[in-house]
């Protein structure tokens, strides 16, 4: 809860680049990886998108480290199944677990690798847009995709709450932990389940006091955000495109390439 | 447990999209009607979403340590029913995947499927069912919670095994191996959620029942006869 990336997107360096060539840029890195059947490419995309992270959007180091380690432990899990579940190819490893024998093969290893890349890159990627892109440009973003208005202003509600209640539920932690309130187990259980009662009363309280606030201001139905003027920049859409392209590049050349 | 970026290989993140369309398409409609008809109810489920937004992004107290975020989608379906959690989850994990880096874009799809249509809808019809036989509400609840929570990480497992069959014993074998190593963190994990979750009800109907008569979650009389029993 403490890495609210959003914080991070409203300054960093890339932060006056269009909305629309960053998701391009984020999402083109996904699709490239997510398709490629060699893990050079996600490996690369991977690694790039992590230079372009830290060094051009000057996102700081540890933090970015320390993101990376959130889809660790759930990779780790998962790769050992497909390391010893899925088959094909030479024996290279047995172990015998309970009497049960797991053997891992030449393509089950090589298998895991892939998919353990393209997670690799294709967090890379998704660390990319968040840590760029704050939420509030996604907003317009996804009204020129047309998606349903409905949609898109509960999304804007949600995200102005999100902040209120990470307040209000900070401060009430801080209160249980003062009294004791995360001394043991069984307290742990009683302070956490008061603290998401007390959360979702205050959240249905302050949901009726807007409900008021935007009656009073005429609310019918329709939230209208003004927009500023976007341009893109053709420098920007070149080194994107040639990005694009060498990606795709090395993911056809190097199509069924595998390490082992 | 969200599917993370990029783990999901190419015919099966398109094909959970597809799976999970037709439930968001029924959550949409029925929040554009409640836009219509019921504008008063739109604040309180944008502060709803953000609820569970928060909700499950706080750490749980829990015995295994990794992962252990409750999934918060029980407890709306309860108030919400099944279709519009569906939509509030899909927001959510949009926001879980931008703003806390769990989950992913390409495997939205599979996991508003597990998170946000397959555990809500469970969670409901114990809650429905469960009150019709007239069960005790914090028996119902806890497994309501408890139970949408499991089926959750069943139905991640099952979706890591159709895109990873084993070699010998194919989805099957797949499947018990994805969900006994699941199972390490999330079984503790969904007997926590699931008092936690009744925990919170219980102080709900404690200090604002008239919320829960509101959304037509207990009738009047239930909130009497619960709170007369407490007394």
């Amino acid at each position: 809860m403490e890495n609210i990336l959003d914080d991070y997107a409203h300054r960093n360096a890339l932060r006056d680049v269009d909305t629309r060539l960053k998701l391009a840029l984020g999402v083109g890195a996904i699709l490239i990886g997510i398709f490629s059947t060699t893990p050079l490419s996600p490996l690369i995309i991977g690694l790039s998108m992590g230079v372009i992270t830290v060094a051009i959007a000057r996102i700081p180091f540890r933090l970015y480290i320390g993101l990376l380690a959130i889809p660790v432990s759930f990779a780790a899990m998962s790769g050992i199944v497909i390391l010893f579940m899925t088959g094909g190819g030479d024996p290279l490893w047995t172990v015998t677990i309970f009497g049960f024998s797991f053997i891992m093969t030449t393509e089950s290893l090589n298998l895991a690798v892939l998919v353990t890349c393209r997670t690799f890159g294709g967090m890379s990627s998704l660390f990319f847009i968040s840590l760029t892109t704050p939420a509030v440009e996604l907003f317009s973003v996804m009204r020129d995709l047309r998606l349903p208005k409905e949609f898109v202003d509960l999304s804007m509600l949600i995200y102005r709450y999100i902040f209120v209640l990470i307040g209000e539920a900070i401060a009430m932690h801080n209160a249980q932990v003062m009294r004791n309130g995360y001394s043991g187990f069984r307290r742990s259980i009683y302070a956490f389940s008061m603290l998401g009662a007390m959360l979702f009363i205050k959240a249905w309280e302050k949901g009726e006091a807007l409900l008021v606030a935007m009656d009073a201001r005429c609310y019918d139905g329709k939230l209208e955000v003004m927009e500023g003027e976007r341009h893109l920049d053709p420098k920007g859409v070149v080194s994107v495109g040639c990005y694009l392209c060498f990606c795709s590049a090395i993911t056809i050349l190097c199509a069924g390439k595998n390490f082992f | 447990m969200h599917i993370m970026e990029g783990f999901l290989p190419s015919p099966w993140w398109q094909l959970w999209f597809i799976i999970s369309a037709p439930f968001l398409i029924i959550g949409l409609y029925q929040l554009k009607r409640l836009f219509n008809e019921k504008r008063d109810t739109i604040p309180l489920l944008a502060v709803a979403g953000a609820f569970v937004f928060v909700l499950s992004s706080l750490k749980l107290p829990s015995v295994t340590g990794s992962c252990s975020h409750p999934t918060g989608t029980g407890l709306g379906a309860i108030l919400f029913g099944p279709f519009v959690t569906s939509i509030l989850g899909l927001i959510v994990l949009i926001y879980q995947a931008l703003f806390l880096a769990h989950g992913g874009l390409t495997t939205l799809g599979a996991n508003v499927f597990s998170m946000g249509i397959a555990g809500p809808l469970l969670a409901y019809g114990i809650y429905r069912g469960g009150m019709k036989v007239g069960l005790n509400i914090w028996v119902t609840v806890f497994l309501a919670a408890a139970l949408a929570d499991l089926f959750t990480y069943v139905v991640t497992s099952f979706q890591l095994a159709l895109a990873f069959p084993a070699a010998s014993g194919g989805i099957w074998a797949s499947f018990l191996a994805f969900g006994t190593i699941f199972a390490i963190t999330q079984v503790p994990l969904a007997i926590v959620e699931g008092v936690i979750i009744a925990l919170v009800f219980k102080y709900i109907i404690a200090i604002r029942p008239d919320i829960l008569v509101k959304l037509k979650v207990l009738s009047q009389s239930m909130v009497d006869r619960i709170r007369g029993s407490e007394a």
